[in-house]
């Protein structure tokens, strides 16, 4: 679970503020039998009812899978795996350096882990979804005869015009850099590369045919006086008060909150910056939890380790206004935790502990599970 | 290591009898010693995009054996427990059983098991199938002391380093303090992973600058992976944020710059560059100033000739948008076939058709994420300088230059 860009372009045809959630949807509403075919396995979030959302990066596709995963399996218990890029690679009949695992989930019901793995690290890299289970034991998931259901995704921004007249191949691909469900939505966070404008799609789901339709703008504020843009690097939907938000933790260091009920067709909308987390700061995945009645966010950074933030003033707290200095820490408090080192993928196992993924020397990655702090 | 037992080299690929089967296959000899009947092989399958894919075929099975697999069959257990296939790149031959076997699919059909693999070999890795006696029932199999294995080698693809940085936009000796990012262009195919550890960027001094791209793992490639887009760290680039009040641009005006590219950087074949490349240039100053499509200068060609369609700037432009996001429309004449270009340093972008053009009034439609070098949109800076200065942008927004072929 990963990035996306300041300015971020909403993608919202069926979007709505008032879009209701539906008292029982059927979530597997158009879906088919068949082979998805991925050409990569980017990024992973879980919806409801087992169903695995697999963002596809090289086809601009987002595949919804019923992965039939919608038991707990076997009892809650300490995760840790040695070595699980080398078992991946085994399990792939290759070698670990042809082995890259590009996100980490955890279904939310049965508490098993998925990972997106990409089998070898040219253009010709064949994708893989791999489960560990209660077992530990890594194992392939297969795709082929499963019941699912694809959304495409716009190529191209909505305002590039197409090649016509022209030759040549497409250059520009968009990374799929996080995604997550959340209602009746499937947020999509991409990063292109070439125009510094990324987008942050909304598509209702299950997925219908989606037009490019309107698109807001979100700034982010608090740079001193400068609205600006910038990548955002990773986002998790977050309840301030009653009302749904999306924290985004943002590439140049700020942590931004907007309200996704703003999301609106032709908005455009500033959000708020709540914490400068300052040099060095390069977030790589968020998650949300209640400990002791209180809600904090963990924010793993690749060179910071993994910070602690509490929530609690959230709600009341003022955007920074001015630009931080003297190596300050404006906004709300955090703490580095200790012993959280090389966390390279987070998500949570369960009400009391995170899952990671972390570099444990020699090239080799444990997937392990920590207490929440 | 604990709990690993190695198999001597000598006796890989022993095979107990290949009657009936097609010749044995590179990389599992036969045993003429051997009399029982078993046999473990790797069998070529597949041809056109499914070329060069293995099988491993195990044949002459007792009826025991064929029984207990049956069972396994209905009760739809674990056939690795009984035929696994792993894959193993160093120079021993170790079982490690902490390793799960390779993953595939199994079959048994008319008292042939089958096991087809879930991904085709890779280029130099060594697949061992065994038969797990223990699995069987007693007696089922062959005497204890025959080892019922068999290992496809796939051939290491033989080559040696040829790839190179063809070129790196921006292309221009001078970028603005503010330049938001740089195209490598390699000549082939490169590999993802760890691609940062090969760019550096130095100062006239020597010094290695610190951190001063985004790096972020999905690395920005293009779809062929010729091309990676190199993110100047925005956080260094926005005035009035943290690391910049910290540490200072990634770039500085008035200061010269090496973009230096290693050779260790790997490409999709897995060699190394043929060369490290350095690209030098100056900074000069930052350039907040959006692009005006006023300044813009076209000229435009003459009917009945080829003569390319011209659109000057007064700055150099982003390489990869401006290639993409231009294109010309007819007003009820025909657009001729044709590519572009740039040049002058990506001053100048070039029309060049394959047909005569037909006179006629046409339009040169222009994307409004074009970018210049510092990120600025055509009437957009990069950064909005309070946000109520914000101007409402309708997403398909097109900058429109008319021009007349006479």
């Amino acid at each position: 679970m990963k990035t996306l860009l300041s300015t971020v372009v909403l993608t919202c045809a069926a979007l709505s503020a008032t879009a209701v959630v539906q008292p029982d949807p059927n979530w597997f509403a158009g879906f088919q039998e068949g082979t998805p075919a991925l050409k990569s396995a980017s990024k992973l979030a879980f919806g409801p009812e087992g169903i695995l959302f697999i963002a596809d990066t090289k086809a601009a596709a987002v595949v919804a899978v019923a992965t039939g995963d919608t038991q707990l399996a076997g009892a809650s218990k300490l995760v840790k795996v040695e070595g699980v890029n080398l078992k991946v690679a085994a399990l792939l009949g290759t070698t670990p350096d042809e082995i890259l695992i590009e996100d980490m989930a955890v279904n939310p019901v049965s508490r098993q882990i998925y990972l997106a793995v990409a089998r070898g690290r040219g253009p010709s890299s064949t994708p893989a979804v791999i489960r560990v289970g209660a077992d530990l034991a890594p194992v392939l998931v297969s795709l082929e005869k499963v019941r699912f259901s694809r959304a495409d995704l716009p190529d191209a921004p909505v305002d590039a015009p197409p090649k016509e007249g022209q030759r040549g191949g497409n250059p520009r691909l968009e990374s799929i850099t996080d995604i997550a469900f959340l209602e009746n939505r499937l947020l999509i966070a991409g990063l292109s590369n070439e125009e510094f404008a990324s987008t942050l799609r909304a598509i209702p789901f299950p997925f219908k045919t989606v037009a490019n339709g309107s698109s807001v703008e979100i700034y982010h504020g608090a740079h001193g006086r400068f609205e600006t843009r910038s990548p955002i690097r990773t986002f998790v939907p977050f309840n301030v008060g009653d009302q749904p938000h999306l924290l985004a933790a943002y590439t140049c260091t700020p942590l931004v909150q907007f309200p996704i009920k703003d999301i609106q067709p032709g908005a455009k909308i500033k959000g708020k910056t709540i914490a400068e987390l300052g040099n060095r700061n390069r977030p790589l995945d968020m998650i949300v939890y209640e400990k002791g009645g209180k809600e904090y966010l963990l924010l793993a950074n690749s060179s910071r380790g993994v910070m602690k933030v509490t929530t609690d003033k959230i709600e009341t707290l003022d955007a920074i206004g001015e630009p931080v200095k003297d190596g300050a820490t404006r906004g709300i408090a955090y703490e580095t935790l200790a012993g959280w080192t090389g966390v390279d993928q987070l998500d949570r196992l369960d009400a009391g502990n995170a899952l990671v993924l972390r570099q444990a020397g020699g090239g080799s990655l444990n997937l392990e599970s920590l207490a929440l702090p | 290591m604990v709990g690993v037992f190695q198999i001597h080299p000598s006796i890989w690929g022993r095979q107990i009898s290949n009657a009936g089967l097609p010749a044995a296959t590179p990389g599992s000899p036969e045993d003429p010693t051997l009399s029982a009947t078993v046999s473990v092989a790797w069998i070529p399958v597949g041809d056109g995009g499914d070329a060069g894919r293995q099988v491993v075929e195990v044949r002459g099975l007792t009826a025991g054996a064929l029984a207990s697999l049956s069972e396994l069959v209905k009760a739809g257990s674990a056939w690795h427990r009984f035929l696994a296939v792993y894959a193993e790149s160093g120079d021993e031959l170790t079982i490690d059983p902490l390793m799960p076997s390779m993953a595939g699919t199994y079959a048994l059909t008319q008292g042939v098991l089958r096991f087809v693999p879930a991904f085709p070999p890779s280029p130099g890795v060594r697949y061992r199938a065994v038969l797990r006696r223990e699995a069987f029932p007693p007696g089922s199999l062959p005497a204890d002391g025959v080892t019922l294995t068999a290992t496809h080698r796939e051939p290491s693809v033989a080559s040696h380093p040829t790839t190179l940085v063809s070129r790196i936009a921006p292309s221009s000796k001078v970028v603005p303090e503010n330049l938001l990012k740089f195209y490598v262009h390699f000549s082939a195919p490169m590999s993802r992973g760890h691609i940062y550890d090969h760019i550096r960027l130095r100062t006239a001094k020597g010094d290695v600058v610190e951190l001063p791209f985004l790096e972020i793992d999905e690395e920005l490639w293009n779809p062929e992976m010729t091309r990676l887009t190199l993110f100047l760290d925005p956080g260094r680039i926005k005035r009035g944020v943290k690391p910049l009040e910290e540490i200072g641009p990634s770039l500085e005006e008035g200061h010269r710059y090496t973009l230096v590219i290693d050779r260790g950087w790997r490409d999709a074949a897995g060699q190394p560059l043929k060369a490290a490349f350095e690209k030098v240039f100056e900074v000069g100053p930052p350039d907040r100033e959006p692009p005006d499509p006023k300044r813009w200068a076209i000229h435009p060609p003459h009917a009945r000739g080829r003569e390319a369609l011209t659109l000057n700037f007064p700055e150099p432009m982003d390489d990869a948008l401006t290639r993409r996001l231009l294109r010309v429309v007819g007003e009820g004449v025909p657009v001729p076939e044709g590519r572009a270009e740039l040049a002058s340093e990506e001053r100048q972008w070039l029309f060049i058709p394959d047909v005569p053009w037909v006179a006629g009034n046409y339009q040169l439609l222009v994307g409004s994420t074009l970018e210049d070098l510092a990120g600025n949109n055509p009437g957009k800076p990069f950064e909005v300088d309070l946000f109520e200065g914000v101007q409402r942008r309708l997403s398909n927004e097109m900058i429109r230059l008319p021009f007349v072929v006479r």
